[in-house]
């Protein structure tokens, strides 16, 4: 009786807590859900729903009309290679850079080390926001304003990539870089030969990180980049919400197309995804 | 050891060190480079420039002079400025207790072993992998300020009179700071579990033998434990809302009538709009200062243990 009671209960709790997942689960994806189903849309009726919950609702004339606007009239594919070329360049650079500096400050000892981490360490806390204007008058001395390298170059060498990568290095055993001194290699391609294919993982976190950094800043990019030649998906999207004459459904489709490539990371690399920012929490 | 092996062993030593060293810099150059021209120097140039009236463009009609303290004191006497250091403290007062108790709520409901929760923490977490300024365009939409607005149906249907929203004053910051929670929430909510796993079953097991409500586990053994998560979430959110600048730069401009300036769209505005580099600069300066402070306050509150 006592268990058989208990066991009601235990079922309760249950279907409540899954009431309660499935509840917070839709406020967190309605936004999303509304931003799709939006982007499929004929504009009339678009206007229309957006008024009722009809809006979070696939149905009526659907189809792919203003992904093809958004191809033909906007240029989509323009500012998408803009934002990918950027992307790779900090993504794939700043991970060659920011893994060196990181194994070199790790593994090896050197007179100046100490004060490199030191150093690393405090510049982490300088946000860049506040070296914004004068980032911008180094750009403009080094005469690289509206090109693909004022995008990226300033974003290839970030202190906490090399925290990160420093705090990696640092727990890999050193006997394996005293095993390949003796077998001759030497110290640079025991970072490339050795070291680099044991530590994917740090790698993935690192490249999450830096791709969803480069694909979002706004900031920084309406700085550097005045002209239409790099101009990267957020800049495009902010011109395109400023203007009256823009229709809903080609913003919402351009907006989709901004958030797939980044949510199709996500869904293949979920668990790396996650483990980015647990790792951001515990190192701090 | 004969005398030739050791001297011999001793230059092989010093050659390993020598080239060790010579690995390490070059290794470190890279980015040593990269960061001095963008982030040191940059940082310098805006301490100087700040005690200077340094114009975006230098011209034979605007020469830089020393203005000792006049930008420090003009980012206090400004109202614009001085606004928007209370525009940024509202939004953070928003944000930051919201983000922690949500998120610690969240983490406590998907903390146990139920089919299925895996997914749920994802789906959770998934409005994190959304471009803000795609955030912003959707809920955007939802905030639009007319009468038939999404929102202002759904106050209608509680018979509550329609709002402007983003166009309103007193509600454009606060507009911001849902979207802005309803993105950060789930990378939050996983930080906080992060905690809640690290805190050992024994502890529990030890309250359960004490006779412990929920509630007092909560209290007395749950939300101790997570003092040190707790306080990064803290500082990492307040530090992450000081420097808001997206949302505004997006949707309002630093309007209706200077509501949502925040400090980082000042600058934008002071440096690239009025093309004042050193009154930016000493904003910039003054900006630094106060991130510094908040992340030194976690060293303090952290390093008792």
């Amino acid at each position: 009786m006592a268990m058989a009671q208990n066991q009601t209960r235990k079922y309760v709790s249950n279907t409540l807590f899954y009431v309660l997942y499935v509840a917070v689960a839709i406020l967190f994806l309605a936004p999303l859900v509304f931003l799709f189903v939006s982007s499929l849309k004929d504009e009339t009726q678009l206007i229309s729903d957006m008024t009722t919950m009809k809006a979070f609702i696939p149905y009526g004339k659907m189809g792919l009309d203003n992904y093809v606007q958004v191809f033909e009239k906007m240029d989509f594919l323009h500012y998408f290679r803009n934002s990918a070329i950027n992307a790779i360049i900090q993504v794939a650079a700043g991970l060659l850079i920011n893994g060196m500096m990181g194994y070199a400050l790790g593994l090896l000892e050197f007179k100046g080390r100490k004060f490199l981490i030191s150093l690393m360490i405090s510049l982490t806390i300088i946000p860049t926001e506040a070296v914004v204007i004068n980032r911008f008058l180094v750009a403009v001395n080094l005469g690289v304003v509206n090109t693909v390298w004022a995008l990226s170059l300033p974003n290839l060498a970030i202190p906490m990539y090399v925290y990160l990568f420093y705090q990696h290095f640092r727990g890999m055993p050193k006997d394996l870089v005293e095993a390949a001194v003796i077998d001759g290699e030497s110290y640079t391609g025991i970072f490339f030969r050795i070291m680099t294919p044991l530590s994917k993982p740090i790698y993935a976190t690192v490249a999450i990180m830096s791709f969803i950094r480069a694909w979002g800043d706004l900031l920084w990019p309406t700085l550097v980049v005045r002209d239409n030649t790099w101009m990267t998906l957020p800049q495009k999207l902010r011109s395109l919400n400023d203007s009256v004459y823009t229709y809903w459904g080609q913003i919402f489709a351009f907006s989709a197309m901004v958030t797939l490539p980044i949510l199709i990371v996500f869904l293949v690399f979920q668990k790396q995804f996650v483990q980015s920012v647990a790792m951001t929490g515990i190192k701090g | 050891m004969s005398e030739a092996s050791w001297k011999k062993n001793r230059k092989h030593r010093s050659q390993l060190t020598r080239s060790q060293q010579r690995a390490a810099w070059g290794l470190s150059a890279p980015a040593m480079i990269l960061l001095f021209l963008f982030m040191i120097l940059p940082f310098f140039m805006s301490v100087f420039y700040s005690f200077t009236s340094r114009q975006l463009v230098v011209s034979a009609k605007r020469p830089t002079s020393f203005v000792g303290f006049t930008n420090y004191e003009k980012v206090f006497t400004d109202k614009v400025t001085r606004q928007s250091f209370f525009n940024t403290l509202e939004y953070t007062l928003i944000l930051v207790p919201s983000v922690m108790v949500l998120a610690t709520l969240l983490a406590l409901l998907v903390n146990r072993k139920a089919r299925g929760v895996t997914i749920f923490r994802l789906i959770y977490f998934s409005p994190q992998v959304v471009t803000m300024t795609v955030v912003t365009v959707i809920w955007s939409a939802f905030f639009s300020g007319m009468e038939d607005g999404l929102f202002n149906m759904i106050l209608k249907s509680f018979g509550i009179p329609a709002q402007k929203w983003l166009q309103d004053p007193n509600l454009a910051m606060p507009c911001i700071a849902v979207m802005s929670i309803w993105q950060c929430l789930g990378m939050q909510m996983i930080i906080v579990l992060g905690g809640l796993q690290f805190i050992p079953e024994e502890i529990y097991e030890a309250g359960t033998i004490d006779g412990c409500t929920s509630w007092q586990e909560l209290i007395y053994i749950t939300i101790p434990q997570l003092k040190n998560i707790l306080v990064y979430v803290f500082i990492s959110n307040t530090i992450y809302s000081l420097k808001m600048f997206t949302q505004v730069f997006m949707l309002t401009q630093g309007g209706p009538s200077n509501s949502t300036t925040t400090l980082v769209y000042r600058m934008y505005e002071e440096g690239f709009t009025n093309k004042r580099v050193g009154r930016t600069s000493a904003l910039a300066v003054v900006f630094f200062l106060i991130v510094l402070v908040i992340s030194q306050v976690q060293n303090k509150v952290t390093e008792d243990k």
